[in-house]
C-alpha cells in the first residue's frame, strides 16, 4: 500500500507545472541596475560559476554617439562544463559562457537570460538534457537569490 | 504453527506506528498540495512583473492599471495569460494550472480594486466591409491598417523613446482576438481609454451600428494575419562549417569578411578566457565578436532583451587532428525564442548576410 501511495505522490508531483518553461527567464528587481549587477555577480559565484567578463553594451553604443541606459551582460561559466561542450557538443559553444543581461529601467532593473532549456528539443541524449536542465535550475536559483537578497536589504533599511 | 515472541509483537507494533506516522505525513503533504491556494502575488512577481512592472505600470508589456482592468473580464485575462500574444513578446503560459492563472487574476483584481466586467458572449451584428470605412477614418492612425499597433510595438522599455506614452495594442494578434469578446470590444470603443489617449467613440461620435461594424472589421483581422515563416523541421540552433584553411588563416578570413560587411570587430576572446588562468586557456578556440552599432541600436528598440545573445560571434575551434570548425548562431532559430515577430523578420534577413560571410570565409 505504501508503495502505491508513494507512486501516487510521485505522479502528483510530476504534473505540478514547471515554472519558466519559456525560452526566456526574466526577473525584475526594485533597485538601481549598478547595485543589482553586484548582487548578480555575487550570486553567480555562490553557485560555483566563475564570472568570465562583463560586457558594456551601453559603453559601445555611447562611443558611437547613442544616448542609452545602463546595460551590462555578465558572462559566466564552469571551465569543465565548457570543455565538455566544446569536445562533445561543439554546436552549443555559441551559447557559452552563459550570460545574464542587466538592463536599467529607471530605478528598477530587468534581469533576463536565455533559458538553456530552449535548446533541449534539438538534442536526444540524456547527458546534454541533464546539463541543460541543471543550467536552467541554477539560473532560476540565481534570480531568486538576487530577488531575496535585495528584498532583505530593503526590509533592513526600512 | 508459527509462534510469535514478544519481540516480534514489539517489531510489529513499531512497524504499525511507523506506517501510521508515514500515512499521517503523507496525508499532510497531499492535503497541503490539494488545499494550499496558489500565491497570486508571488506568481505575478515571478512571471509578470518583469514586463508589466511591480504595480502594473507597464514597461515591455502593456500597463495593467485600474482603468484597463475594470474593462477586462476575468475570462479575457484568463485567455490572455493562457494564449499569450504570439509574436508580440508575451508568452503563452500553458503549463500553469487553472488555479495558478486564477490566482494571478485574483491578485490583479485585489491590487487594482476592480471586479472585472461580465460581457454577454453574443457576437455583434456588424458588417466588416462598412466597418473598414469606419476603421480607416477613426482607428488606423494608432492601430495601423493591419491592426498591429503603431510604431515599434511591444518590446520597448520605458527607458527608451516611445512614439506613444502607451503603445497601442495589436488588435489583430491571434491571442487578442481569441481572448476578447465582441461585447468587450464594443465597450472599449464606446468608453475609450484615457490613460492611453484612445478617445471615446460613444456620445454620438459613432452610432451603435457603426460600432458593431468596426468590431466586425477588427474580428476579420483573424483571417488576414499571416504568421512569420515557420522553421524547417531540421533546423539546428547553430550552423557548423568545416574550414578548408588552417586555424590562423580561418581567423584572418573571418575578420576580413566581417570588415567587408561593415561590422566592427572587437578584440578576440578565447572560449575559456576568464574561466581559467591565462596559461591554461585553450588558444585554439576563439570567438570573433562583432557588431554594427547602427543595426544594433535599431534592434534594441524593438527587442531590449537582445543582450542575452550579444555580441554577435563566430566561434572557430581547432579539433584534434587539426580540423578547423566554424560555429555560427542560426539567427532564424534564435530570433523565434524572443516571441517577437519584428525581430524574426529582421533576423531572417540578417541570416542571409551571415551566410554570405561564411561562404566568403570557406570558399
Amino acid at each position: 500500500m505504501i508503495r502505491a501511495l508513494l507512486l501516487a505522490v510521485a505522479s502528483l508531483l510530476a504534473v505540478t507545472p514547471i515554472a519558466h518553461a519559456d525560452s526566456m527567464i526574466m526577473g525584475r528587481v526594485a533597485m538601481k541596475a549598478e547595485l543589482v549587477l553586484e548582487y548578480v555577480k555575487s550570486s553567480v559565484e555562490e553557485h560555483g560559476y566563475t564570472v568570465a567578463h562583463l560586457q558594456l553594451c551601453d559603453g559601445g553604443m555611447t562611443d558611437f554617439g547613442y544616448k542609452t541606459d545602463f546595460y551590462r551582460v555578465v558572462f559566466f561559466g564552469k571551465v569543465d562544463e565548457v570543455r565538455m561542450i566544446t569536445a562533445d557538443y561543439p554546436e552549443l559553444v555559441t551559447y557559452l559562457p552563459l550570460k545574464i543581461a542587466v538592463i536599467a529601467e529607471k530605478d528598477e532593473t530587468l534581469l533576463t537570460v536565455l533559458n538553456p532549456e530552449a535548446l533541449a528539443p534539438f538534442f536526444d541524449d540524456e547527458r546534454i538534457q541533464i546539463q541543460l536542465g541543471r543550467w536552467q535550475s541554477d539560473l532560476i536559483s540565481i534570480f531568486d537569490d538576487v530577488r531575496r537578497s535585495i528584498a532583505a536589504r530593503a526590509a533592513g533599511a526600512s | 504453527m508459527l509462534r510469535r515472541s514478544k519481540g516480534d509483537y514489539r517489531v510489529n507494533e513499531m512497524n504499525g506506528i511507523r506506517t501510521k506516522y508515514f500515512l499521517a505525513c503523507l496525508f499532510a503533504l497531499l492535503s497541503g498540495l490539494a488545499v494550499a491556494a496558489p500565491d497570486g502575488q508571488g506568481l505575478y512577481v515571478e512571471h509578470c512583473a518583469a514586463c508589466h512592472q511591480m504595480e502594473g505600470e507597464g514597461g515591455i508589456g502593456l500597463p495593467l492599471i485600474r482603468e484597463k482592468l475594470e474593462d477586462m473580464s476575468d475570462s479575457y485575462l484568463f485567455n490572455t495569460i493562457r494564449l499569450g500574444r504570439p509574436g508580440r513578446v508575451m508568452p503563452a503560459y500553458q503549463r500553469m494550472s487553472d488555479a495558478q492563472v486564477k490566482a494571478i487574476i485574483g491578485f490583479l483584481r485585489r491590487q487594482s480594486g476592480t471586479t472585472g466586467r461580465d460581457y454577454d458572449s453574443s457576437p455583434v451584428d456588424g458588417d466588416a466591409e462598412r466597418g473598414a470605412v469606419v476603421y480607416e477614418e477613426h482607428c488606423v492612425r494608432c492601430h495601423e491598417a493591419d491592426g498591429s499597433g503603431a510604431g515599434e510595438g511591444t518590446g520597448v522599455t520605458l527607458s527608451r523613446d516611445r512614439t506613444f506614452l502607451v503603445m497601442p495594442a495589436s488588435i489583430s494578434n491571434p491571442g487578442f482576438l481569441a481572448s476578447v469578446s465582441d461585447q468587450m470590444m464594443r465597450h472599449v470603443v464606446i468608453k475609450g481609454r484615457k490613460s492611453s489617449g484612445m478617445p471615446s467613440f460613444g456620445d454620438e461620435k459613432l452610432n451603435d451600428q457603426e460600432i458593431n461594424d468596426v468590431v466586425a472589421y477588427v474580428r476579420s483581422f483573424a483571417e488576414k494575419v499571416s504568421p512569420p515563416e515557420s522553421l524547417d523541421g531540421d533546423e539546428r540552433p547553430t550552423h557548423v562549417f568545416q574550414s578548408p584553411y588552417s586555424f590562423e588563416q580561418t581567423v584572418k578570413n573571418v575578420k576580413a569578411a566581417l570588415t567587408g560587411a561593415n561590422f566592427r570587430i572587437f578584440p578576440d576572446r578565447f572560449v575559456e578566457q576568464g574561466l581559467v588562468d591565462e596559461f591554461s586557456v585553450n588558444t585554439r578556440q576563439v570567438g570573433i565578436r562583432f557588431c554594427n552599432f547602427n543595426v544594433l541600436y535599431g534592434m534594441l528598440k524593438i527587442e531590449p532583451r537582445l543582450g542575452v545573445v550579444l555580441p554577435c560571434r563566430i566561434t572557430i575551434l581547432e579539433r584534434e587532428g587539426g580540423e578547423v570548425m566554424l560555429v555560427v548562431p542560426n539567427l532564424r532559430v534564435v530570433s523565434r525564442w524572443f516571441n517577437n515577430d519584428e525581430l524574426v523578420t529582421l533576423w531572417d534577413r540578417m541570416e542571409t548576410t551571415f551566410n554570405d560571410i561564411i561562404d566568403e570565409v570557406t570558399l
